[in-house]
């Protein structure tokens, strides 16, 4: 047989019964005790005073000796002086059919010798004994049951916590955990639990919503490579027409590839597999290097750019990580403004003694709605025009990682048609 | 006249293999491909190869093994590792097994091509102070840029472009190899393709337009290539 852990149902009543058993065992052996010693003295003192009696008598009056049986009841004595015996009543020696208690005084001239049935005494002792003999093991049988029962009574918000989580997959971690009352250890318990769960549910919805979005975005790509390769192959083109049809081919690739590149990063970061080297950057050289290199893009446009990064602010962060999540931004500033809009990029410190840098543009701004979401992955705005100006939609996502990985925060002000501010802000260094 | 240029080609996928064979035999080079870490192993011991492009995920023997053991037996011949892993970790891995140059999986070819070139041209003093194809001339030394005589004025940015497709004469030249070494940005999920087509698109306005004979050329899906004539 398999010895199996007990419930801690079980043990709770296992415990409860020993606890109560030992306190029972011990105060009824003390009552018995005291009980035993009580009543022997009690007969002991009616053997002294027997004695006494008997002393006092023969003392003064010897001959009365003989009286005593009839008048005081005392039936068992012997008086003795030497070997010559004086008086002994009709019975003595006591017989040995009952138990008798014997107590003898001896002086110089003469002995007494007195016994008294102590039969009722040892009765007492007895049905005090088979009383607690009997009633014990019941008193105990009762406390268990009830011990178990109250055991299962408290425990069976745990037993259904556990039916309940047990039920929970990852399809339906919507279902919470019951608390009868939040506040006792169970209820808290039930809390904790059911904070999990909700981080889990938003964990594997986000994940559900990713997924889908990936292998769309991911499918799509690789639907055109297909569809061109199989159109080409039933044709028959010109050699120019083949070359087209591969740097296609190859564009889209490239497209799949960015995109591998974007997710495995990501993937990576939420892993907390990207190793990150703190130094501290000058964040104006940083920013002020980003706006060179992207600068063109926005000529491109007629856009206004204005950079102020003059004055030196300095955080502790991965130059590199940074870089990315600060390009971005201004990418995304500059894609979304339209032309001859303006571009503003600036480094500060804020009273705090945080690092500050803003990237405001004048585009079409952000509504209420979106503002949450736009930095999750693969959302969009307005879906078929950031598809059609190459985004994956992985930018943001990237930014806030980048920002955040970094210590830091990232801030959105936005009013609808007047354009956006992304501020990012970094721990004093 | 030069002689052929010997490279082992230490890869177990055939696609890739049969690609890298195709476009190192168009450049001219003498090509044996290996397709197992065992063979390429047999190979570098029997015969002699100015340059190995060997793949890190190998059967029957991991390429970091193979370069180990060639390395302790004091193979001086260059070695570009190819990888699908591009976590520090490998990278540093393969640096330090004696690997001379690494590049993460998916590749372009010009850019296998321009690393191979850069291996077989290493320890040779680069002193080249004057760059030109036809009448483009480049001078590094005053940072000028003439076309027929014509003085071009060319921002920094649009040097360094020019400069990087005058190195790569004739080869093409990808939007990562532009990303990476010109703008020296290393990250490659960082949008910078709209960048390189807008700069490349005004160092044309510049060299070429005003010319009937045009230089610089798109080649669509690849990159950009530098050389006479159409592209």
């Amino acid at each position: 047989m398999k010895l199996t852990v007990p419930t801690v149902r079980a043990r709770l009543t296992l415990w409860h019964a020993a606890v109560l058993a030992i306190i029972v065992c011990l105060f009824s052996a003390g009552t018995l005790l005291f009980v035993r010693v009580r009543l022997y003295r009690a007969l002991d003192e009616q053997i002294a005073q027997d004695l006494a009696t008997i002393e006092k008598v023969y003392r003064e009056e010897t001959g009365d000796l003989g009286e005593l049986d009839h008048r005081m009841g005392l039936t068992l004595f012997e008086v003795a002086e030497g070997p010559t015996v004086i008086y002994r009543t009709a019975s003595w020696p006591p017989p040995t059919t009952k138990p008798y208690r014997m107590r003898t005084i001896t002086d110089a001239t003469h002995r007494v010798s007195v016994a008294r049935d102590e039969t009722s005494v040892r009765q007492t002792l007895w049905t005090l004994t088979t009383v607690f003999a009997l009633g014990i093991p019941c008193a105990l049988g009762l406390a268990v049951a009830g011990g178990y029962i109250l055991a299962g009574r408290v425990l069976a918000p745990v037993g259904a916590m556990a039916e309940t989580a047990r039920r929970i997959t990852a399809e339906s971690l919507s279902a919470r955990l019951p608390a009868d009352n939040p506040r006792d250890e169970f209820g808290r318990l039930a809390g904790v639990f059911n904070e999990t769960l909700s981080r889990l549910e938003a964990a594997f919805e986000q994940l559900r919503r990713f997924t889908a979005d990936a292998s769309h975005e991911l499918r799509t790509p690789l639907t055109s490579l297909r569809s061109i390769g199989e159109v080409a192959l039933h044709r028959s083109l010109t050699i120019q027409e083949y070359r087209d049809v591969v740097a296609s081919m190859l564009e889209e690739v490239d497209r799949l590839t960015r995109l591998v590149e974007n997710l495995l990063l990501l993937t990576r970061a939420e892993a907390g597999r990207i190793p990150m080297t703190r130094t501290v950057v000058n964040l104006s050289e940083l920013v002020a290097n980003i706006a060179d290199n992207l600068r063109v893009l926005a000529d491109e446009k007629d856009q206004a750019w204005s950079v102020d990064a003059a004055e030196p602010v300095t955080a502790a962060c991965d130059a590199g990580i940074l870089r990315q999540g600060v390009t971005n931004l201004v990418y995304n500033a500059i894609k979304y403004t339209p032309d001859k809009g303006v571009i503003r990029i600036a480094t500060r410190r804020d009273p705090a003694g945080d690092a500050v840098i803003e990237v405001q543009d004048t585009g079409p701004g952000i509504a209420a709605a979106h503002r949450e979401r736009i930095f999750e992955r693969f959302y969009r705005v307005d879906d078929a025009r950031s598809r059609e100006s190459g985004g994956v939609g992985l930018g943001l996502a990237i930014a806030r990682w980048a920002v955040e990985a970094n210590a830091g925060r990232i801030e959105l002000e936005s009013d609808e048609g007047r354009g956006t501010l992304f501020r990012i802000v970094l721990p004093a260094s | 006249m030069q002689r052929t240029m010997r490279v082992l080609v230490v890869e177990d996928e055939k696609k890739v293999a049969k690609a890298l064979r195709e476009g190192l035999e168009a450049e001219h080079y003498d090509v044996r491909v290996a397709s197992s870490g065992e063979e390429g192993f047999f190979l570098v011991n029997h015969e002699a190869f100015d340059c190995v492009v060997l793949d890190l995920m190998l059967p029957q023997r991991d390429g970091i093994e193979v370069l180990t053991t060639l390395r302790k037996r004091g193979l001086p011949t260059p070695v570009l590792i190819l990888t699908a892993k591009d976590t520090i970790d490998d990278r540093v891995r393969g640096l330090d097994s004696g690997a001379d140059d690494y590049l993460v999986k998916p590749f372009a070819i010009p850019e296998l091509l321009a690393r191979i070139r850069a291996l077989l041209r290493r320890g040779r003093p680069d002193q080249i102070l004057k760059l030109h194809l036809d009448d483009l001339q480049m001078d590094l030394m005053t940072r000028t840029v003439t076309r027929g005589g014509q003085a071009i004025d060319l921002t920094v940015k649009e040097f360094e472009v020019l400069e990087y497709l005058l190195r790569h004469l004739g080869h093409v030249v990808s939007r990562e190899m532009l990303t990476r070494d010109v703008w020296r940005i290393a990250a490659r999920a960082t949008p910078f393709d709209n960048v390189i087509d807008v700069t490349i698109a005004r160092l044309r306005r510049k060299i070429d337009d005003p010319f009937p004979t045009k230089l610089l050329h798109t080649v669509r899906g690849a990159g950009f290539v530098l050389r006479r004539g159409r592209g």
